[in-house]
Formats: structure tokens, sequence, C-alpha cells
């Protein structure tokens, strides 16, 4: 068991070192397209459901009435606990999303895609 | 942590390692935090000492890892639950039937196998999602379509096995009905193919499915009889054009002669999924607006109350929605066929002209199109329905568990089934969502469904209401004959007590079949009411 984690804990050193695992806002951008766009994103069906917007945009427009933007990729509020925390924990409408579907890598990709302009 | 039932912390430890050199470590999850994972988001119990909830979950890469996984749980006594993509919402999410079971996470087999443009089928593993194979078929230019349900990721193996279904024609909305061939994983380990699958080297295993012999797939739908590994799809041709008509007629009591009709178009093939509505009402389905309230303050009211209500609104009571795919001299010649039908069955009635589209759409015309299920695209869209609104800001829905009532297409059991499921809401004090102009859903084609959408929450108390209003609509149902399609965990021994007919024949076959095919009962224990021998005694 030693040896293992010993072994683990050296290959995330070096890939770190070579810059392999670091989160990529790129990598996140993809990744965020595929899971969270359906219901994040900006463009929406004409005449569709709910208030004309996708579900999470459509909510969040809501829930902070022109103070905040509600398409996610907008926000430079957000901080990296706040989205691990709904994207694993759901909230309200929003399931839970397991690591078979998004890895804890490319959760840190997509969180470091939504804080790039962070303040 | 939880564990499963009657399983030493001991003899758990040493099953998850040997689990563990089955899949690799990375792929068995057994801490609090990534088990939490595998909750129910939608819980009709969450937080109670009542909610299911795994006790690890372990996700292999290929059928010979799930073979292991059986073995293992066979040697251990552990209850296993297989998921496919595990987006079960408002029917269990990705929580097991049983506590204590190790969810066996197969969203990593998500090889598309084969798409046959020109034989028109799919064959899958469980992981892939309906955007899985949409974007296959995308990139490849297959001019197939897709069924898919209104969240897009889902699974075609998921989602037909425990019934589910869509929105386009007939053979493919129903998509348990549109598999053809199954791969298996037994209780025991031994891999299985039913149909012509189990002719090695057959090249009609999606083709063909009853193979020969008797057709042993609905088995495996809605049960624990195995661990489906592979599943085939029969798909549509892409259609060339896609078109829309509505018919409209004017009296409460044609609403007989409507459904007549439209059962009649569906069942000659000449339409695909009807939608009812009703323009009086202001709509047919969801919560009932202030003015039902108020048509139904003194009781249900009479067939007379019902079309003055209709003449003092100047609109039609009725209408459906017909949609038409196929060449577009066939969908033109389909509209006027059923204009012509309606002219001659129902006086008064009107029509007006809908959509009109070629098919398949650009990716860019499909951004903006509202009606992507509709022509077997996949989406999240729906989501903005429970999403918070204007009206929920204080309280967003937090989920849902839905009861879908299986109905004879007749007009009457429509009305009936309004009246007693608004009956229930009010018998417990909460607001109608039904009333005398609820409408159908048409899922199956065969058959209506009338719907009730009861929430959840993240609050025990309110939870316990919305357990209250489902359980009462499964006996107010029941009273009626009807029995709902697909049901969550939480009401699952509940919904089977009602198939009742010779004393429970049919649970106590499907039981000889469990102690059989799987001893030791370790495949989703409990799953629609068949539990183990070992776990039998305590069921309703
Ligand atoms: C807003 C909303 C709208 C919805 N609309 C629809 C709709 O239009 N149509 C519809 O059908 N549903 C609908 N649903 C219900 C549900 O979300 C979908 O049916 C979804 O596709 C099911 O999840 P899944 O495909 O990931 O299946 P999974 O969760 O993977 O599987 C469902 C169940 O089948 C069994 N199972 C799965 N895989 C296997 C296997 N390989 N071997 C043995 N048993 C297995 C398990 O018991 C599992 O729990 C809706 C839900 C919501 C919240
Ligand atoms: C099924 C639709 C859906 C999907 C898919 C989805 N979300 Fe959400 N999300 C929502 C809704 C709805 C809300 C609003 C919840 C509320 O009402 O507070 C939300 C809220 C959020 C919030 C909270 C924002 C705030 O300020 O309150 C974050 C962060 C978030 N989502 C991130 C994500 C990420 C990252 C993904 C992809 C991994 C994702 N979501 C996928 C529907 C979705």
């Amino acid at each position: 068991m030693k040896v293992t984690i010993v072994v683990a804990g050296l290959a995330i050193l070096t890939t770190a070192a070579l810059g392999q695992n670091a989160p990529s806002a790129d990598t996140g951008k993809v990744v965020f397209d595929k899971w969270c766009t359906p219901c994040h994103g900006a463009v929406a069906p004409a005449g569709g459901l709910g208030d004309g917007a996708l579900p999470g945009t459509s909510a969040l427009r809501v829930k902070y009435n022109g103070e905040l933007p509600a398409v996610l990729e907008e926000r430079t509020d957000l901080a990296p606990e706040f989205i691990e925390t709904v994207v694993r924990g759901g909230l309200f409408g929003m399931p839970i999303t397991r690591k078979t579907e998004v890895s804890d890598s490319e959760l840190e990709d997509i969180i470091a895609y939504l804080t790039r302009s962070n303040n | 942590m939880a564990l499963p039932p009657n399983v030493s912390e001991e003899e758990f430890a040493s099953a998850l390692s040997e689990f563990a050199q089955a899949v690799g470590d990375e792929w068995v999850f057994s801490s609090d935090e990534d088990v939490a994972l595998y909750r129910d988001s939608y819980s009709i119990y969450w937080g109670e000492p009542e909610e299911r909830v795994a006790s690890a979950a372990v996700a292999p890469a290929n059928v010979e890892e799930v073979q292991q996984i059986v073995r293992v749980a066979n040697r251990y006594n552990i209850p296993i639950y297989p998921i496919s993509t595990g987006r079960n919402l408002t029917y269990g999410g990705a929580a097991p039937t049983l506590s204590g079971s190790v969810v066996v996470d197969l969203k990593r087999m998500n090889r598309v196998l084969e798409v046959d443009e020109d034989r028109h089928f799919a064959l899958v593993e469980p992981g892939v999602s309906y955007y899985d194979l949409y974007n296959y078929i995308q990139e490849r230019g297959l001019q197939v379509m897709l069924d898919v349900p209104d969240p897009g990721w889902g699974s075609p193996i998921g989602n037909s096995l425990d019934h589910g279904a869509g929105y386009t024609m007939a053979p493919f909305r129903d998509h348990f009905g549109s598999r053809c061939g199954i791969e298996f994983v037994t209780a025991e380990g031994e891999i299985v193919r039913t149909g012509t699958g189990a002719m090695p080297g057959t090249d009609t295993w999606q083709d063909y499915r009853y193979g020969v012999g008797p057709m042993i797939d609905g088995l495996l739908a809605q049960s624990n009889f195995g661990i489906v590994t592979k599943m085939g799809f029969w798909l549509a041709p892409m259609p060339e054009t896609f078109l829309t008509g509505t018919v409209t007629v004017p009296r409460y009591r044609d609403f007989d002669a409507l459904v007549k009709e439209v059962s009649y178009l569906e069942d000659s093939f000449l339409t695909g999924m009807p939608s009812f509505g009703s323009p009086a009402a202001g709509g047919g389905f969801g919560q009932a607006s202030p003015q039902m309230a108020e048509l139904m303050q003194d009781g249900w009211p009479s067939v007379e109350r019902l079309e003055e209500f209709v003449s003092a609104q100047g609109r039609p009571a009725w209408s459906v929605e017909l949609r038409f795919y196929g060449p577009e001299e066939v969908v033109r010649a389909s509209w006027d066929a059923a204009k012509r039908r309606f002219r001659d069955r129902v006086a008064g009635a009107a029509f007006e002209d809908g959509d009109f589209w070629r098919l398949p759409l650009s990716a860019e015309e499909l951004a903006t199109n509202p009606r992507k299920p509709l022509l077997g695209v996949p989406a999240l869209e729906i989501f903005a329905t429970m999403a918070r609104n204007p009206r929920t800001n204080d309280a967003p829905l937090e989920g849902h568990a839905d009861l879908f009532a299986i109905l004879p297409r007749k007009a009457e059991a429509v009305h009936e089934a309004a009246r007693a499921m608004s009956d229930a809401y009010g018998e417990l004090g909460v607001p109608p969502a039904h009333h005398p102009f609820s409408t159908p859903l048409n899922f199956y084609s065969r058959a209506f469904i009338v719907p009730a959408i009861v929430p959840t929450w993240r609050d025990p108390a309110r939870n316990a209401q919305s357990r209250a209003l489902y359980s009462r609509l499964v006996d107010r149902c029941a009273e009626h004959d009807w029995i709902v399609y697909r049901t969550n965990p939480a009401f699952q021994d509940q919904v089977v007590s009602k198939l009742s007919y010779n004393d429970n024949a049919l649970l106590r076959f499907e039981e000889k079949l469990k102690d059989g095919i799987d001893p030791n009962g370790i495949i989703s224990p409990g799953r629609y009411g068949i539990w183990p021998a070992s776990m039998r005694s305590g069921r309703a």
C-alpha cells in the first residue's frame, strides 16, 4: 500500500512539474460546453420553455435580478469552492455531477475557466 | 460509512480491494465524499434514514470487469446496483433501491459500437448518452434520426431499461419497444446475448429480435435479472421534412370525437406524437390556473356548466397538434387527409398550419429551435420548467417525483383521472393541478398518460407531505384500476402490490425466477418489488 502511495505522489509531482496537470481554462471551456452549456449557455431557443432562456441562465437571471450576469461564463465573482460545492452537491434543479462524468481534474479545468477573469 | 446489509467492515474492506483489483484503485469510490455523489439529487427522503444510499461505487471499463465485479459480489454477498448514465431523476437518480448496495457505474463503458445508416440501427454500450450517440451520428453525417427523452444526458440503455419514452413516431418513442438485441452479464458472471445474438457471428442481431424460442429481453427492464452491457436500437431514417398542424374542436363534449380520430391517425402511422391542449382553459397540463380553481370551487362542474364556460371564453374547448414526418408530398397529403377526416366528423373543427422544416436542420438552426426533442435532438431545456422563476423565487423547486398513470385512450377516462387526482390533492389540502380540461400525454401510442408532478425538497417536513400525496395518488389510481408506467424506489413495493391479479401471481412468478437466476440475490435487490428470498418476508 505504502509503495503505491509514494509512487502516485511522485507521479503527481512529476506531471505538475511538467505542467501537464495544471488546470487549463481552455480545456475547461471544452468540458463546460459539454456538461454545462446546455443549461448555462447564452443562446436560447426562441419561444422556448421557462423565461425564454436556458434553465440555468433563466434561474440566475431571476436569482440576481440584473445585479450579476445571468450567464455563468460572464461572472467574475465565482469562488472555486462555491463552483465545486454546486457541481458536486447540486443546487435546486441542478443535480449532482459524478466523477465518472466530470473528473476532479476536469472540474479544476472548469473552475480555471469560470474564474479566468476574476478580480 | 454505510455498509451492505449483513456484511462486516472487514469483509467489505476486502471486497473493495478485490473490486479495485478488477477495475483499478481509481475506479472504486468509497470515501463518504465520493459515495455522496451517488445520492439521488431529487430524493423524496433526502437526509432521512430511509433515503436510499450506496455503500460504495465501482466503475468498470469493459464487460470482463463487469464479470469480475459480479463474481466478487457473489462471494461476499454484496448487493450491487447497475446504472448506465445514472440520470434517472424523479425515478431515483443514481441511488440504489436498497441502501448499502454498491453502485456499478457503467458510465465509462461508452463506446458506440455501430450505427448502420442503411438498416437504421445502433448498437451501444451503457455509458453512451443520447448526446454521445447524436454527436457520433453528426460527426459522420449519417442520415438517421434518434428518438430522445427530454433530458439528453441519459442513455438509450438506462432510459429504455426503465421503460422511458420520447417524442417522435410511435415505433421509436417507446424506447424499450425499439430495442433489438441485448447482451447482459448474469448474477453468476456469464455473458448472454438475446435474439439472434445467441448465434456466434450473426449479422442479424440488430435486425431480428426474436431469435428462436422465448424472448427474454423483457426480464432485463424494470427488474434485477442481469447487468446489460450492450443493446441494439432501431432508428428512424432521417425524414426529409417535418410539418405540424393544429386541430381545434369547439365544445367540451367534442373531446371524445377528437380522441377517437387522433387514435385512428396514430394507429394508421399517419401522425407522430400528438399533443393535446385546451385553448379555453389556457393550457391542458400543469398547475390549475386561478380561473380553473374558481370553476371547480363548488365541486366538479356539470357538462352543461363546462359548455357554458367554454362559450363564455370564446375559444375552442380542445386542440391537438399533429406532427408529420416524411417527404414533403406525403406530409402535406397526410395533413390534408387529417383535416378532411376531422371536418367530416366534428362540427366546427378548425385548422391551423404550424411549422414546416426540411431536415436535418443545421447546428445554427437547432441552437435557437425550441422543439429539439421532436426532432430527435438531445437537449436539457426541459429543466427550465422547474428552474427558479419569478413565481418560485422564494422557494425554488428542488426536485420532483413523477407519477404517470396509464389510462385507456378514452375521453371519459381522462376526465375521470383528472377528477380523481384533483380530489386526492384536495383531500390533502394541496392546490389542484388537474381540472376538467386536463389533457393526456401520448408517450406510448396505445395508451394515455395523465401525469402528476409531485415536488421534492431537501426538507423532511415538506417531503413528508409530498410522500403522502404520491402514495395517495397511487392508491386512488389503483381504485380506478390504473397503474403508473414507472416509479421511484420509494414507491415500487406499493405500486407492485397493486398488480394483485390471482394473488399477485405475476410477482410470485418473478420471485421464482429471481431465486433461480440470482440465488444470492445480489443484483438490485427490491427493484420493482422483486426481493431475493432472504429479504422477502418484510415486503408489503
Ligand atoms: C425534467 C425531467 C424530464 C424528464 N423527461 C423524461 C422523458 O421525456 N422521457 C423519459 O423517459 N424520462 C424522462 N425523465 C426521467 C429520467 O430523467 C430519464 O428517463 C433518464 O433518461 C433516466 O436516466 P438514465 O438514462 O441515465 O438511466 P439510468 O439512471 O442509467 O438507469 C435507470 C435505471 O435502469 C436500471 N439500469 C440502468 N442501466 C442498467 C444496466 N446496464 N443493466 C441493468 N439495469 C440497468 C437501473 O435500475 C437504473 O437505476 C425526466 C426527468 C426529469 C427530471
Ligand atoms: C440541468 C441544467 C443544469 C446543468 C446541466 C448545469 N447547471 Fe448549474 N445551475 C442550474 C440551475 C437551474 C441553477 C440555479 C439554481 C438556483 O436557482 O439557485 C444553477 C446554478 C449554478 C451555479 C450557482 C450560481 C449562483 O451564483 O448561484 C453554479 C456555480 C453552476 N450552476 C455551475 C454549473 C456547472 C459548472 C455546470 C457544468 C458542470 C452546471 N452548472 C451544469 C442548472 C444546471
